[in-house]
């Protein structure tokens, strides 16, 4: 019994500081009905200089179409290695696209923005469609977007 | 490599002033009195040796997608009036270097941007 209790106390203390370091984030991007195709989103993050320092999710499978996310594109030279592992699917027009990230706790409250670009085949391409900044008190504040996201939020 | 000796070999043809450097200029812009029917690309397609799998209007040009003679999956745009060809992308061209697609999601670990905790997958769902 309290060999059991001290392996739990060392795997507790062992454990803990992993968790204190990344949390669970769920980003919420709900399109609105514009009618046309899958939209491509790229969520990604800049610093306090505006500077990108990287890509947090891809919706949409094709690079070729990455020049169309025209600021993370810019940014990236459209590499594909910026996204891998973190690519699905284009989301569909009214769809809530629904993502739970482990992210590192240093995101929040230090003056990084989290952009999302959206693209749709024959239709104007829309960078910066949302940009919010990363901090512990806006999570579950709504936002709202210009052309093809009807409102975004993360939540933690 | 081959897209851009494709595009070279097709600016070639265009008259002078026509530009293919910008992707935007790959669209069409025709007045719907002056298009072709859609039997006249398919012709186009037939004297071509192409197979077409999927016929659409994209950017406001008639796109074909298919197989050409030799087998290989195609997709090319067309004029809606003149049926000239556009432009012409080999669908394999994506896994030829350059231009390759991201590993989806689960495949493999995010990549180490500082972002990320400790590589555990993304879980995602569209309602």
């Amino acid at each position: 019994m309290k060999s059991l209790l001290a392996t739990l106390a060392l795997t507790t203390a062992l454990t803990l500081p992993n968790l204190a370091m990344a949390r669970p984030v769920t980003l919420t991007t709900t399109l609105n009905n514009y009618g046309g195709d899958g939209a491509y989103l790229a969520l990604y993050v800049t610093d306090a200089s505006g500077a990108y320092v990287g890509s947090l999710w891809m919706a949409g499978d094709k690079s070729k179409y990455y020049e169309h996310l025209t600021d993370w594109y810019r940014a990236t030279g459209g590499d594909a290695a910026e996204v891998n592992g973190i690519t699905g699917a284009s989301v569909g027009a009214g769809r809530t696209l629904e993502i739970t990230l482990d992210l590192a706790d240093a995101l929040f409250d230090a003056g990084y923005t989290l952009h999302i670009d959206a693209a749709v085949e024959d239709m104007r391409d829309s960078p910066n469609e949302v940009s919010v900044p990363l901090t512990t008190e806006d999570a579950g504040t709504l936002a709202r977007g210009r052309r093809y996201i009807a409102n975004f939020a993360y939540d933690m | 490599m081959r897209k851009t000796l494709t595009a070279l070999a097709l600016a070639a043809l265009l008259p002078a002033g026509a530009a293919l450097a910008d992707n935007d200029d790959n669209d069409c812009s025709v007045a719907r009195s002056q298009w072709q029917p859609r039997d006249a690309v398919l012709q186009v397609a037939q004297d071509n040796g192409w197979t077409v799998r999927d016929f659409e209007i994209d950017d406001g040009c008639y796109e074909i997608e298919g197989r050409d003679s030799d087998g290989r999956m195609v997709e090319v745009k067309l004029d809606p009036a003149t049926l000239r060809v556009i432009e012409m992308e080999y669908e394999d061209d994506d896994d030829r270097g350059g231009t390759r697609n991201p590993s989806p999601a689960g495949t493999v670990s995010p990549p180490q941007n500082g972002l990320f905790g400790n590589g555990t997958p993304p879980q995602v769902q569209v309602n």
